[in-house]
């Protein structure tokens, strides 16, 4: 409740002119929103330029902007949608394939990580709605909403999805 | 693996360059906002002010005393439209952008968003934008503006020029020196004739006509159909672009020192079209950089290089009625623009200036105001290393769709 309260202020000044409110709210919202971007296209250029549109955006519509609705799920909407667009044209350049059948980018075995080949592995909308669910925290309903699917619709991407990374991340938790 | 487990990895998974990216962006976003806030303060004087000098320059260029005040206004004008928006969060007149870059062409929605096709040289609109016909290497391909392919035929030389009819029905391409036309399932793929290296024009009320110059640098009328040559005709030296009036009376011949028109009859008894004399279009002095018709009638909008005193590039943005009078200038700046394509609706020109790495999109009706959008090259050429080009923009889509067409 006070981080939404604070978060109202900062858009009130930010809409008034306030450069530090401005600046406040971008140290708020850009790490998740990088994050998310980063985890569904995997290519960190990519993900930076994403986060930029959305803040970007974000500042063009300041003035219009609801100050009672919440400020992140606006931009997490922006951001993973963005994304997800990146991730299919992607698949689609990589050489005509089905986004379940592209190579695990470069980018996955750079990170040395488990995660990262294990989520290349799933096709965009996918990782979009794991990360959406898991990392930024939103409901089933609420991810439906975000993308204008069905809530079923969702849950079977976060099952599909879910079951593809038990597969492929070993067992430790 | 559990949830926990799941979120946990991806809280923690490392992401390369962070912090710079944290640390540009919040730069882009500061200057964002600082120019959106002082845009919105005094915006409408000073870009009164700063229109009303373009229209002062283009007046006293005009004149013999126009030297002295060149270099005023090119300091007004040189580094670009002050106050353009930082970024392209919406394509002002609404409507969709097809631009060619060097990744290959992108679709840009109203609000911004934009989509890279794929690895295509070049593209271009059906008539409502459902579909655009691509050319890669040798292949033609009609896909879907989110860039879902439909069909591809393979063809004996490097497609180029693909333009689709405005019926929706036919696309005409080039492939190496021959000039076909196929229909826009993919099937009936024709050869109309060897052609030179010039973007072929349809006829836009529907009949399914062409012009084209030839290798012999004869300017054609074909009926792609039956592969007929309707008018034959000696073109305009050093021609670089055809055009076709929306209202079909009007041919125009593009070269790099001028327009030339030629009136078009259709004989109908004769089952032949009448082509006119080409007629040369008074213009100021200049170098043509581009011209194009309206979506409506015969206005015709002229991109003008002219030289000033000291070599400076000058650029003017002129209407002229096809069926006479004298240019109306809509917009004059000290420095290079270099391309040109008008609104569907007719209601706005789109102008690129590249050394400010910016879109104009210019109001044809004085009530309305310019629009500037800067940092466009960067956008289309993510992860370039180094200055990035303007993208060559290839069509402004489109007007309604009605059902059962392309």
């Amino acid at each position: 409740m006070g981080a939404e309260v604070s978060e109202r202020k900062l858009i009130r000044e930010a809409q008034r002119g306030s450069g530090e409110a401005l600046a406040a709210l971008y140290a708020m919202h850009w790490p998740r929103a990088q994050r998310a971007a980063y985890l569904v296209v995997h290519d960190a250029a990519a993900a930076e330029d994403i986060a930029q549109e959305a803040f970007l955006a974000a500042v063009d519509g300041l003035d219009r902007f609801d100050r009672r609705r919440p400020f992140a799920p606006w931009l997490h909407r922006i951001v993973v949608n963005r994304a997800i667009d990146w991730g299919r044209r992607e698949a689609l350049r990589a050489g005509g394939g089905e986004p379940e059948e592209r190579a695990a980018p470069s980018h996955a075995d750079e990170a040395a990580g488990e995660l990262m080949p294990a989520l290349a592995q799933l096709p965009p909308e996918q990782r979009a709605v794991v990360v959406l669910r898991y990392l930024l925290e939103y409901t089933p309903g609420e991810i439906g909403r975000m993308l204008e699917l069905p809530r079923g619709t969702v849950n079977s991407r976060l099952r599909r999805g879910l079951d593809r990374l038990r597969d492929l991340i070993e067992v430790e938790g | 693996m559990s949830e926990d487990r799941l979120r946990a990895l991806l809280r923690k998974e490392p992401l390369p360059g962070a912090a710079e990216a944290k640390r540009r962006g919040l730069a882009l976003v500061e200057r964002a906002y600082a120019e959106r806030r002082s845009a919105n303060r005094p915006v409408l004087p000073r870009l009164a002010v700063a229109l009303a000098a373009a229209a002062l320059l283009a007046a006293l260029l005009l004149s013999p005393a126009g030297a002295a005040v060149r270099s005023w206004i090119g300091d007004v004008f040189t580094a670009g439209v002050r106050n353009a928006r930082p970024a392209l969060t919406e394509v002002p007149g609404g409507g969709r952008l097809l631009v060619q870059s060097s990744r290959g062409p992108w679709v840009v929605q109203p609000d911004g968003s934009r989509r890279l096709l794929g690895r295509y040289e070049e593209a271009s609109w059906s008539p409502h934008g459902l579909f655009l016909a691509a050319a890669s290497g040798r292949t033609l391909s009609a896909i879907e503006p989110g860039g879902t392919p439909h069909w591809s035929i393979s063809a004996a030389g490097p497609v180029s020029d693909p333009r689709w009819s405005p019926s929706g029905f036919r696309i005409a391409y080039r492939a190496g020196h021959s000039l076909h036309a196929i229909k826009a399932d993919g099937t009936g793929d024709h050869l109309l004739g060897q052609a030179a290296p010039i973007a072929p024009a349809w006829f836009q009320l529907g009949t399914h006509l062409l012009a084209y110059v030839d290798r012999a640098r004869q300017l054609r009328i074909a009926e792609t159909d039956t592969s007929r040559t309707l008018a034959s005709t000696a073109a305009t030296a050093g021609v670089t672009t055809l055009g076709w009036s929306a209202d079909g009376r009007f041919l125009l011949e593009l070269t790099p020192h001028g327009l030339w028109l030629r009136r078009l009859r259709l004989d109908k008894l004769a089952d032949r079209i009448r082509l006119g004399a080409a007629r040369r279009v008074p213009l100021p002095a200049g170098v043509v950089r581009a011209a194009a018709f309206a979506p409506r009638r015969h206005t015709i909008a002229v991109l003008l290089e002219r030289r000033g005193g000291a070599g400076a590039p000058h650029s003017e943005a002129l209407l002229i009625d096809a069926g006479g009078g004298p240019p109306r200038r809509l917009f004059a700046v000290s420095g290079r623009l270099s391309q040109l394509a008008w609104s569907p609706d007719g209601s706005r020109l789109l102008l690129a200036w590249p050394a400010a790495d910016q879109w104009l999109f210019l109001p044809v009706r004085q009530e309305d105001h310019l629009r500037a959008i800067g940092n466009i090259a960067s956008v289309f050429s993510p992860g370039h290393a180094g200055a990035a080009q303007l993208p060559q923009i290839e069509g402004w889509c489109c007007p309604p769709a009605p059902s059962g067409s392309g």
